[in-house]
């Protein structure tokens, strides 16, 4: 689902339109991944949400290239009919000789058309598939590994059908394939052992052993470089895995990974330097009203209150309208995803609270699901009570008004000492009684089932933050995902993250990271680390990250304690912040949604699309880079006028309403004229393309952006 | 006064019975046989074991079982059906009906070698051809793991008229033993054997009751390492009690293998460099009467033993034109040292990729990456 941002605030400089005449009338796009129309991790969210653009830029002639899973197929693809007669043909082939491949259109925004492959249905070939894999590339496979031998299954199934698909075709192809992640690799392998006209792409989401070297708690980013790689993949049984994983990087025209420290990773693991970083990007709905998401903050976070309210009866001594609400979210690994720095910050973020005589009270969420057995009945009974309080007062209310009413019919002042009679008084008091509590406030809202060893519960029993009254920042652990339909917080996770004030992901291991990036959109600010693929593009984007909410920590040039006291300062400052200001903050967080939308971001697929065309067919395509700059500012030329978006949201009009009576202003032309100077251009190149088909003088050239030239030297690309 | 059973009198000619057809799974038997002594039985132990079982395991089975009896590895011939099974060992399990020729014995309980024995089952000899557990997947079928028979050459060649008349519905021999016995489901419920005689999925109420396990699916206990901090499901307790019986005052096999090594394969037996050695030998041999008989070089691309050997080829011919330059002898020991480089015969590429396929990889030797590398880089240029 798309995330909802304001239409109002775009003022990123490097948004102009884009023109586009990379011209790909007879090219072909498949993009094959294991996640396609089926869901196991994380890459099924980039490639369908990712899908719209690539849609839109390829029309007809992108495919996407798939396991058929009978479950995912029924609620979520139509099956049709080829559309295009040589992938009919080709289809019609390949199930004539014994492999079932499926076609439709995926139900998702932009309806991409996808291939679907049964692999079960072909598990007869297996042994054969394996000897050549065995002949070729002297790599065996387990047979106990099923996952690997699917990935043998499928990698033969798509080779064979790219092969197939060259075949059928009239006039000599222009093939692009774009393989995602280790479980594709070995069909990449294959087209170019097989020699197919197929321009290739690897992209790696994270690396394999990467991904089993922090799990084991090893010092990963500072030995990066002295890894035996090929040691640490074969004790960990993993090798084979390892090398499918390694030779499709090896084999591919261009390779990529999703964030710059992944590209680190790679070219350690790997052995091989990424050609181009392409970031995960997100849908971005556009609201049609002003600041929506405020309003949605202010909704959310009522909500929110509303649950501390019951969970904290009877302990209630802080006040609600100056608390904050942290938030880590994610899958459960402790120290991967920094809950254990985000304790440790804080307890000392509590020690320094309390010795400021700080008003400010902070309830931290920890949002991770964990094994449970339902929902613990303290936490059940503190809703409970809240509810009983509220139908009490709602009963006087009604008791009080009637008395109220009849007074004024009568024509009388209402005497007040009457108007709340006994019995209405005892009602109250045993209300009150009703809330008094012998225990403090759960720190976890269900029932534990490894509650002695359980990582978060050991650490907050050896800090000491069990939710006292002198405590000012409470700890609230819910070890489950969000869900709108539970009896205890009834918000889905994007109400829930609208209602927090910042969200906390100090993660060691996260090759990109969807979840500070998803906050960015809705307008909440985030802490991140530049260790997390998301916190290192933000830093080369962003001049002051900061002062737009994104606070970044540096977790890999320091040591934990001092990480962990940056964590601490950076909460400490946002907790000092007034209400005004974190609004601003909210603000600028929001302006940056462009920056994470695909619009922006799929160029840098499309980049690694044109690369590999032009290595795969030089004498048809031709790229080329301009000299990269740097720096952060790239003031706007003034001749470009200002988007429609823009010159809407700055009618004076609606910059007197909201600021007036405030002293802090925020004025959005100021506003986006600080965002030129902060946000930091995309770079542009020139693509060139020769059709070898018209004569030489025919070049059209292409104003095409592309950043990040850490990574791609212009000398290297000299098509 | 109690009487005894009829079974305990005649013990002599009643045996355990287990089936061992790769290295593999004499580990299995052995751990089975040597539960079995643990909880005493008074029965005799006999393992079925093929050809290709090695000399140095054939020898540690021997120290455990009272006969070791060498039977014809039968394949269902039915490839294709088992490979869609995704089990393509199993075919050799049909193996299995040879243990009716065990006429000497009266009474057999047929034990697969992977199962482990928790308490002494001799009790199961007061049962009837043919008793067995429902399986765990589909009850109505008995599972072939545990079952009590009576070894009667007729009874084993009419199996063998069944299985060739009517194949079998699963290509193993559970189905061909179900659709033989078919009417176990339904005639006697003396021959329905409690399910804690061949437990495979692990309830925990039941499972301190367990009298034998059995490690179903296609990981087998010898598949995983030991791990003793494990404790947490019965199936971990039991996987450690594998362990710990395949440990337990293992006489080492043979002096070159170390009895400490954590893997614990001692009978991964490596192969001899000797024998390595010789079947290159062997091979080089036949390339240079080859390369000497014929006057054309590219007749001999046939003769290599796997295509990616390109390079070689070319550098082979090369020197082919050479032969008439240099001494003759020369060539002979350049080619002999290039071929102790490169290549291997068919039989131990085979070797190789079953290694890999088991899960043991010479990661830091002859199979690490650069080697990879260079088979990507011949396309890749």
């Amino acid at each position: 689902m798309p995330l909802a941002r304001s239409l109002s605030v775009t003022s990123l400089s490097g948004l102009e339109d884009w023109e586009e005449d990379f011209d790909l009338e007879d090219a072909v796009l498949f993009e094959i991944a294991w996640e396609v129309a089926n869901k196991v991790g994380g890459i099924y969210t980039v490639i369908q949400t990712k899908a719209r653009l690539t849609c839109e830029e390829w029309g007809d002639n992108y495919f996407l290239v798939g396991p058929y899973m009978e479950s995912s197929v029924r609620t979520q693809v139509e099956l049709i009919e080829p559309c295009n007669p040589a992938l009919r043909r080709t289809i019609d082939k390949m199930n004539a000789s014994g492999c079932k491949v499926y076609f439709g259109r995926w139900l998702i925004e932009g309806s991409p058309y996808v291939v679907l492959i049964d692999v079960g249905f072909t598990a007869w070939s297996l042994d054969r598939w394996k000897s050549e894999l065995w002949e070729n590339f002297s790599i065996g496979v387990p047979w106990f590994d099923r996952e690997a031998n699917d990935a043998v299954l499928f990698g033969f199934l798509t080779a064979w059908l790219l092969g197939e698909f060259a075949a059928q075709c009239d006039s000599p192809p222009h093939i692009v394939a774009h393989f995602h992640e280790w479980l594709a690799g070995l069909g990449l392998v294959l087209c170019r052992q097989r020699q197919l006209p197929v321009a290739t792409i690897f992209t790696t989401h994270a690396t394999l052993l990467g991904r089993y070297l922090c799990a084991g708690n090893v010092d990963f980013y500072n030995n990066l470089a002295e890894f035996n790689v090929d040691k640490e993949a074969g004790d960990r049984q993993i090798y084979h895995r390892y090398c499918l994983e390694r030779a499709a990087a090896r084999c591919a025209h261009v390779f990529t990974t999703v964030s710059k420290i992944t590209a680190i990773e790679a070219e350690h693991l790997l052995k091989r330097k990424p050609d181009v970083v392409t970031p995960n990007g997100l849908n971005v709905k556009k609201f049609s009203a002003m600041h929506e998401f405020q309003n949605l903050h202010a909704q959310s976070k009522a909500r929110i209150q509303e649950f501390i309210r019951g969970h904290f009866y009877g302990n209630l001594d802080f006040n609600l309208d100056k608390s904050v609400f942290f938030f880590i979210a994610g899958r459960y690994e402790f120290s991967n995803k920094g809950a254990d720095l985000f304790l440790e910050a804080l307890a000392r973020l509590n020690y320094l609270l309390r010795v400021n005589h700080s008003e400010v009270t902070v309830i931290a969420f920890f949002i991770m699901p964990a094994r449970t057995n339902n929902f613990n009945v303290e936490t059940l009974k503190g809703q409970a009570v809240r509810k009983q309080l509220w139908d009490t007062a709602q009963t006087v209310k009604e008791r009080f008004g009637k008395k109220l009413y009849e007074s004024l019919l009568i024509g009388q002042l209402p005497d007040v000492s009457k108007m709340l009679d006994k019995e209405d008084f005892t009602i109250i008091k045993r209300a009150i009684f009703a809330t008094q509590r012998q225990c403090q406030p759960p720190i976890c809202t269900h029932n534990m089932l490894e509650d002695s060893s359980d990582p978060i519960l050991t650490c907050i029993r050896r800090i000491g933050l069990f939710n006292s009254s002198s405590d000012r920042v409470k700890v609230i652990f819910h070890p489950e995902f969000l869900s709108s339909t539970s009896p205890l917080l009834p918000m889905d996770y994007e109400e829930f993250v609208r209602g927090c004030h910042l969200g906390v992901f100090p993660s060691y291991y996260e090759p990109w990271g969807y979840t500070p990036a998803e906050c960015t959109v809705m307008g909440i600010p985030s802490v991140s680390t530049n260790l997390s693929g998301f916190g290192c593009f933000m830093e080369e984007h962003i001049a002051d990250p900061s002062a737009y909410g994104i606070y970044i920590l540096d977790r890999r040039y320091r040591g934990v304690d001092e990480s962990c006291n940056q964590l601490t300062s950076f909460l400490f400052q946002f907790c000092q912040q007034s209400r005004r200001q974190r609004i601003i903050q909210r603000n600028r967080t929001e302006r940056l949604s462009d920056l994470l939308d695909w619009r922006y971001l799929g160029r840098y697929y499309i980049s690694a699309r044109h690369m590999a065309l032009a290595k795969a067919f030089p004498d048809t395509y031709c790229y080329e880079l301009q000299d990269p700059t740097s720096g952060f500012r790239y003031p706007r030329p003034a001749s470009v006028p200002p988007s429609p978006a823009h010159s809407l949201h700055s009618s004076p009009h609606h910059s007197e309403a909201e600021d007036d009576d405030e002293e802090e202003r925020y004025d959005e032309d100021l506003e986006a004229e600080k965002d030129r100077l902060n946000i930091r251009q995309p770079y542009s190149s020139t693509y060139r393309l020769q059709n070898s088909l018209c004569v030489d003088s025919v070049c059209v050239c292409v104003r095409f952006s592309i950043p990040d030239m850490t990574l791609v030297r212009p000398n290297q690309f000299s098509y | 006064i109690q009487i005894l059973p009829l079974s305990f009198l005649s013990a002599a000619d009643q045996a355990f019975v287990t089936l061992a057809t790769t290295e593999d799974y004499c580990m299995g038997a052995l751990v089975m046989g040597k539960s079995l002594r643990r909880h005493g039985t008074t029965r005799k132990i006999v393992v079925l074991i093929s050809s290709s079982v090695s000399p140095e395991a054939r020898h540690s089975l021997e120290r455990v079982f009272d006969e070791v009896v060498q039977v014809d590895v039968m394949d269902s011939m039915d490839r294709t059906h088992l490979s869609w099974l995704g089990r393509p060992e199993l075919g050799v399990t049909l193996t299995k009906l040879q243990c009716w020729m065990l006429i000497k014995y009266k009474k057999c309980v047929f034990l697969d070698a992977d199962t482990l024995v928790l308490q002494n089952v001799d009790d199961l000899f007061e049962r009837e051809e043919l008793s067995a557990a429902p399986d765990a997947g589909w009850p109505d079928c008995f599972n072939s793991g545990v079952f009590v028979f009576r070894p009667s050459l007729h009874t084993h060649s009419r199996l063998l008229a069944h299985a060739a008349h009517y194949g079998c519905f699963d290509g193993g021999d559970q189905g061909l033993l179900n659709s033989f016995f078919k009417d176990w489901a339904v005639k006697d419920i003396s021959k329905h054997l409690p399910f804690v005689y061949n437990l495979s999925s692990i309830q925990s109420k039941f499972g301190h009751q367990a009298k034998i396990v059995h490690f179903l699916g296609a990981v087998k206990p010898w598949h995983l390492r030991y791990d003793q901090s494990n404790k947490d499901s019965y199936l971990d307790q039991f996987l450690n009690m594998w362990w710990a019986e395949y440990r337990s005052q293992m006489p080492p096999i043979s002096g070159e293998v170390d009895g400490n090594q954590d893997s614990g394969d001692m009978l991964h037996v490596s192969m001899k460099p000797s024998r390595h050695l010789n079947a290159q030998m062997r091979w080089v041999r036949s390339w240079l009467e080859c390369i000497s008989s014929s006057n054309n070089p590219s007749e001999n691309m046939t003769m290599l033993p796997s295509a990616g050997y390109g390079t070689l080829v070319k550098f082979v011919i090369f020197l082919f034109y050479l032969r008439s330059i240099i001494k003759q002898h020369f060539i002979y020991m350049f080619v002999f040292t290039l071929s102790q480089i490169n290549t291997e015969t068919a039989e131990e590429s085979l070797h190789h990729r079953r290694m890999w396929e088991k899960g043991h990889v010479d990661y830091m030797g002859k199979d690490s990456f650069e080697n990879i590398k260079k088979k990507l880089d011949i396309f890749l240029d």
